[in-house]
């Protein structure tokens, strides 16, 4: 019964893009990448409670890996794959086992600074990562024979999402998500109970951050170029708002977010052109100041008054 | 030896911007915890105030610097108000206001980037273009100027930290709230002088980088990165340890750039390095706080 759920929710959301035009099946795509890239943040932040601003980098380091590996150096997709991971995996546990071991907001620098660092390392990299133009002119290699393309696509972005979210929602139910909040909430509490804080938070941090580096990886090949801009900082803090917004800690306050903000601009454009970003800010801290459990909170208590 | 004694002079003059920028985040962390990544911003934010008085409207520098640092002394009240006070005064946690903060940062950010051009605008020096010669040791007229105001900044506020009482006090409140409001210290106005305070000496470090680096919207970023960096090297406990921190990250920085054979944009990378390094093996940075 469970898994016709699944099934069902795959089969829903791959078929929509095939009633979609070529411009609508766009926007619905990256809107499931949006939306996958803050449920894992919102398992390090809303549930984890730590700030990171390196979730997008991450996005960028899977991005990047898979073209360099898979169409510079010509290895076999799987092994680019794990390639790619292990190098998230690296890079992540580099940056979270020194910032984890105090108390404070030791991480959320670090991030900062890797991913302000990650740009330069995209614009200095010389042929490697094609400098300030990035990456272009590639597409997937045929996968069994098949050339996956369009709504095609779109199904595969629909199984990473699927798959994310399912790896999230067993871990938040399991011992290593009740770990997270009690960390998030009291971390002597949780030490006392016989957590450890920084191996938590380091896991934590490391395992969020190889699931942006995979969807990143899935990116790489929707718009078939890679390229510093997108990798900057503006991201990095959209990923964090669409959190706020939406509620964090909550799944479902990670999906009304990041499909809230992610469309916000479009609606918005006519009225203040490029400068969203300043509705964004002013959302984050109204909801900061006055709806601290996000839009998913104004759902909660209105299903208990009626 | 005459290119190593120009690159400290220059080194120098970096270190005591980032020391002042460890300073603000100092300032505001003592006494209430908080972390207040907009730092970076309000340094931007100067830089455009200076723009406006110093190189549009044209005004004396002493007059356009003062108006500057008594405008950000207000910005930094009203975001305490605004966006700190509220939080605390209803308990929530203290990561409420961090992530209110970020909010203020981007807000800012945009605020100026709707008000100004794209481009980096020019922010005159105190006393223009020039060389001055200390015997061996020589640098441009804005080095010396930052080095000096500086040292005045870090001798007036360890002076009021370590000598009055109103220092005594902001002492009190970091060690321990309660126990200090139970002092009769008033908690509230401890916190919006720290905010006022960080604001202000923020804005002073991006007011004296700006002739160099000119005023650009994306500015704040690195400096906030390069200050709080600078603050983990010399310790969150002392005044002394922000400037010592930033004058040591400033010396790695450039001496990077000079004599490694790396790309100058990996220069970036020192202050993660760095931050790694100390988190690791001195995470009370250099200088340990008095018990």
């Amino acid at each position: 019964m469970n898994y016709l759920r699944w099934i069902g929710a795959f089969l829903l959301l791959a078929g929509l893009p095939f009633f979609l035009g070529s411009y609508y099946n766009d926007v619905y795509r990256k809107m499931l990448l949006w939306v996958t890239l803050a449920l894992g943040y919102n398992f390090l932040f809303g549930i984890g409670g730590q700030v990171s601003f390196s979730h997008f980098a991450f996005y960028g380091v899977g991005a990047y890996s898979i073209v360099i590996f898979l169409i510079q150096l010509q290895l076999p997709l799987p092994l680019a794959i794990l390639l790619g991971i292990a190098l998230c995996v690296l890079v992540a546990l580099a940056v979270a086992i020194p910032s984890t071991r105090l108390e404070g907001f030791y991480l959320a620098l670090a991030t900062l600074a890797l991913a302000q660092l990650f740009v330069v390392v995209l614009n200095e990299g010389g042929a490697v990562t094609g400098g300030t133009g990035g990456l272009a002119n590639y597409r997937l290699p045929e996968v069994f024979g098949m050339r996956i393309v369009g709504p095609w696509y779109t199904a595969v972005i629909v199984i990473l999402l699927l798959i994310t979210f399912f790896i999230l929602l067993r871990l938040d139910r399991s011992w290593f998500g009740r770990a997270c909040r009690a960390v998030r909430d009291n971390p002597e509490a949780a030490a006392a109970m016989g957590v450890d804080v920084a191996r938590t938070k380091v896991i934590a941090f490391t395992l969020t951050s190889a699931l942006a580096g995979v969807a990143g990886m899935v990116y790489a090949f929707v718009d078939n170029t890679v390229n510093p801009p997108i990798f900057g900082l503006e991201n990095a803090f959209l990923i964090l708002f669409m959190v706020i917004v939406g509620g964090a800690g909550r799944h479902a306050g990670a999906v009304i977010g990041a499909v809230l903000l992610f469309l916000l601009p479009f609606v918005l454009s006519p009225l203040v052109g490029h400068h969203h970003v300043l509705v964004f800010g002013l959302l984050v801290l109204g909801a900061i100041l006055a709806a601290p459990k996000g839009l998913i909170g104004f759902y909660d208590s209105i299903r208990k008054n009626f | 030896m005459q290119d190593f004694l120009e690159l400290a002079v220059s080194a120098t003059a970096s270190g005591c911007v980032y020391g002042l920028i460890a300073l603000a985040y100092l300032l505001m962390i003592r006494p209430t915890g908080i972390i207040n990544f907009a730092v970076g911003e309000w340094a931007m934010v100067a830089a455009f105030g200076g723009h406006l008085l110093l190189s549009r409207y044209e005004w004396l520098y002493w007059l356009g610097m003062a108006t500057v640092v008594a405008f950000m002394l207000l910005v930094g009240w009203v975001t305490e108000r605004v966006a700190v006070r509220p939080l605390v005064d209803k308990g929530a946690a203290l990561l409420a206001p961090i992530l209110a903060l970020l909010g203020v940062l981007v807000i800012t950010r945009e605020i100026i980037s709707v008000s100004f051009p794209p481009d980096p605008l020019p922010v005159p020096s105190a006393f223009g273009f020039g060389r001055l010669e200390l015997g061996p040791v020589g640098g441009s007229y804005q080095s010396f100027f930052i080095i000096a105001v500086a040292a005045l900044v870090f001798a007036g506020f360890w002076f009021f930290f370590e000598k009055t009482l109103w220092g005594k006090s902001f002492e009190a409140v970091s060690l321990n709230r309660r126990a200090a409001a139970l002092m009769g210290i008033n908690l509230s106005r401890v916190t919006a002088l720290s905010f006022a305070g960080g604001a202000g000496v923020a804005g002073l470090g991006g007011l004296l980088v700006s002739p160099n680096v000119s005023a650009h919207y994306l500015m704040g970023v690195p400096l906030a990165i390069q200050g709080f960096t600078a603050l983990v090297i010399g310790g969150v406990g002392r005044v002394e340890g922000a400037l010592l921190g930033g004058l040591l990250l400033a010396f790695a920085e450039q001496f990077t750039a000079r004599y490694a054979p790396i790309p100058s944009g990996y220069t970036q990378g020192v202050p993660l390095l760095l931050l790694m390094i100390f988190l690791l093996f001195r995470p009370t940075g250099l200088l340990k706080a008095r018990a």
